[in-house]
């Protein structure tokens, strides 16, 4: 498939590949991996199981370093963690010490925005995700879904150029997983940010995505690109779905 | 709905009250029935002895002065203990290179039992109350600071990738992070030091001393009173359940965001 290079890029990711080292054995968890993602594009890496989509998320991070290859952030060359991309972890990673605004505001209090200017701008994301109202609640007295909303909420109000999201919703149960899918495409729509999104759960890859990068398994590397362009809201039940859906899995299954 | 007695709010009280009532019933008859009673007093003489004492002296002071001097110099060596123990583990956890060189020193003195340096303490520090302290900051200071370094060491990685993706500096991750999550750590090993300063100092006041409630116990010995020995003992577990009981609710307090005290 051809992929557009353009100066629009936020982020890419050049040649990636990633081997763990252990006395016993050498294990190649990530090869050749390149990807290009444009300003304001939601696009899902999507892939079975055990297959590094968490090790590529945290290398586009600077969270983990890749063994060869490098990351473009806006055509700079970056290789460690920064503002500039935020991460919403699959274990929530929320600062349980801190109450919801408390973790919100987390980002901005650390890099010396004022009180006044940082409340005002962390009770703008806690309002988006519809957390009005629990400011003052400390993590363990909310539930899964309300966590996974601050997660959201605290990599949202960092501003960030790129978001990377690691199976957010892995943990939620159906129902609150469905709910958190619309949600996350009702803030993306009324907030354009550049989105990585990973997960194993093809209807909602299809359900979320722009473009879904189908991955294969290990070592992971890219299989086949979709540009998925149905109108938002989708259906999962709206035939064009189905079809999508059902032309991915049958590719997958034929590369399992 | 009817609930069986077992499941009210009253089955936990009920029980220990009838428990402990049917011990001092045994322990009365025992007493009072048997040649045991030379060998013990009854439970009655204790109480009586130990509530009389609140009024009258034992040497010095009233059993409360004597709790409140074993009191206060807990209170003295525990804090600075507590102090220099959680900063001694946070820095271990913050340097590695402090930790190499200084853990071995806490692993190697905390298995110790304080009053195992009462003989040197005593060349050293003399029989005032420096002695004392030495014993009770021993018995507190390696705990905390082992307990408070575990908790440096132990953050959940996540938390502090989250931290670093949000922008934090390395000063910042330990000053936002690693010491908040370090608080409960730091509190098991303050909730289990409290309990050893506790023993320590009575076992000090014991070796030497002319006040606190080790004092009464081996005064009683002298004097051959029974009674005296034993509301010394009852004193002392009393305000042993008195200072966890303290601690537990202080935690609650103070750790309104973590699953334990919640």
């Amino acid at each position: 498939m051809e992929r557009t290079r353009s100066i629009d890029n936020v982020l890419q990711a050049r040649d990636i590949s990633k081997t763990f080292v252990t006395d016993r054995e050498t294990t190649h968890v990530v090869e050749k991996f390149d990807i290009e993602v444009k300003k304001n594009e939601f696009v899902v890496l999507f892939g079975p199981g055990q297959c590094g989509k968490t090790t590529i998320l945290k290398i586009l991070a600077g969270l983990e370093k890749p063994s060869t290859g490098e990351i473009l952030l806006n055509n700079q060359k970056v290789t460690e963690p920064g503002p500039a991309r935020g991460y919403v972890f699959q274990s929530l990673a929320i600062f349980p010490w801190l109450t919801v605004m408390g973790n919100v505001e987390y980002g901005l209090k650390v890099r010396g925005v004022s009180k006044a200017e940082r409340r005002e701008r962390a009770q703008h994301y806690i309002n988006l995700v519809g957390l009005e109202g629990f400011e003052n609640h400390y993590p363990v007295k909310i539930s899964g879904g309300m966590k996974q909303r601050v997660g959201i909420a605290r990599a949202y109000c960092n501003e960030p150029d790129v978001l990377l999201m690691d199976e957010p919703f892995g943990a939620l149960d159906a129902q609150t997983r469905y709910l958190m899918q619309d949600e996350i495409t009702r803030i993306w729509e009324k907030e354009k940010r550049t989105v990585i999104f990973v997960t194993n759960n093809i209807e909602e890859a299809v359900y979320l995505a722009d473009r879904i990068v189908l991955l294969k398994n290990c070592p992971t590397s890219i299989d086949n690109e979709y540009i998925i362009d149905l109108p938002r809201p989708r259906s999962n039940v709206d035939p064009k779905f189905l079809t999508i859906r059902q032309e991915i899995t049958e590719v997958m299954d034929k590369t399992l | 709905m009817n609930k069986t007695f077992w499941e009210s709010k009253w089955a936990k009280p009920i029980s220990a009250f009838i428990s402990i009532f049917g011990f001092l019933l045994i322990w009365h008859i025992g007493v009072n029935s048997s040649s045991l009673g030379e060998l013990m007093p009854g439970p009655i003489d204790v109480l009586s002895r130990f509530v009389g004492s609140f009024s009258v002296n034992i040497g010095q002071y009233t059993i409360l002065g004597h709790a409140l001097w074993s009191l206060s110099r807990v209170a003295i060596a525990y804090s600075v203990a507590s102090f220099a123990g959680v900063i001694c583990g946070l820095a271990m956890g913050r340097y590695p290179k402090f930790e190499a060189a200084f853990r071995p020193y806490f692993e190697i003195i905390r298995p110790i039992p304080p009053i195992a340096w009462i003989p040197m303490a005593i060349l050293w520090f003399g029989l005032g109350e420096l002695t004392k302290y030495f014993l009770i900051f021993l018995a507190a200071f390696s705990n905390v600071t082992l307990n408070a370094y575990t908790g440096a060491i132990s953050v959940d990685p996540e938390l502090i990738g989250a931290a670093r993706m949000l922008g934090a500096s390395d000063n910042q991750i330990f000053r936002t992070i690693t010491i908040p999550a370090s608080v409960p750590h730091i509190f098991a090993g303050m909730q289990i030091s409290l309990s050893s300063s506790w023993a320590t100092v009575v076992a000090a006041e014991m070796v030497r001393s002319s006040e606190g409630i080790g004092w009464m116990i081996v005064s009683g010995m002298e004097i051959n009173n029974m009674q005296q020995i034993l509301a010394g003992i009852v004193a002392i577990g009393l305000i042993g359940y008195g200072l966890a009981t303290f601690m537990r609710f202080l935690e609650r307090k103070l750790l309104v965001w973590n699953e334990r005290g919640a």
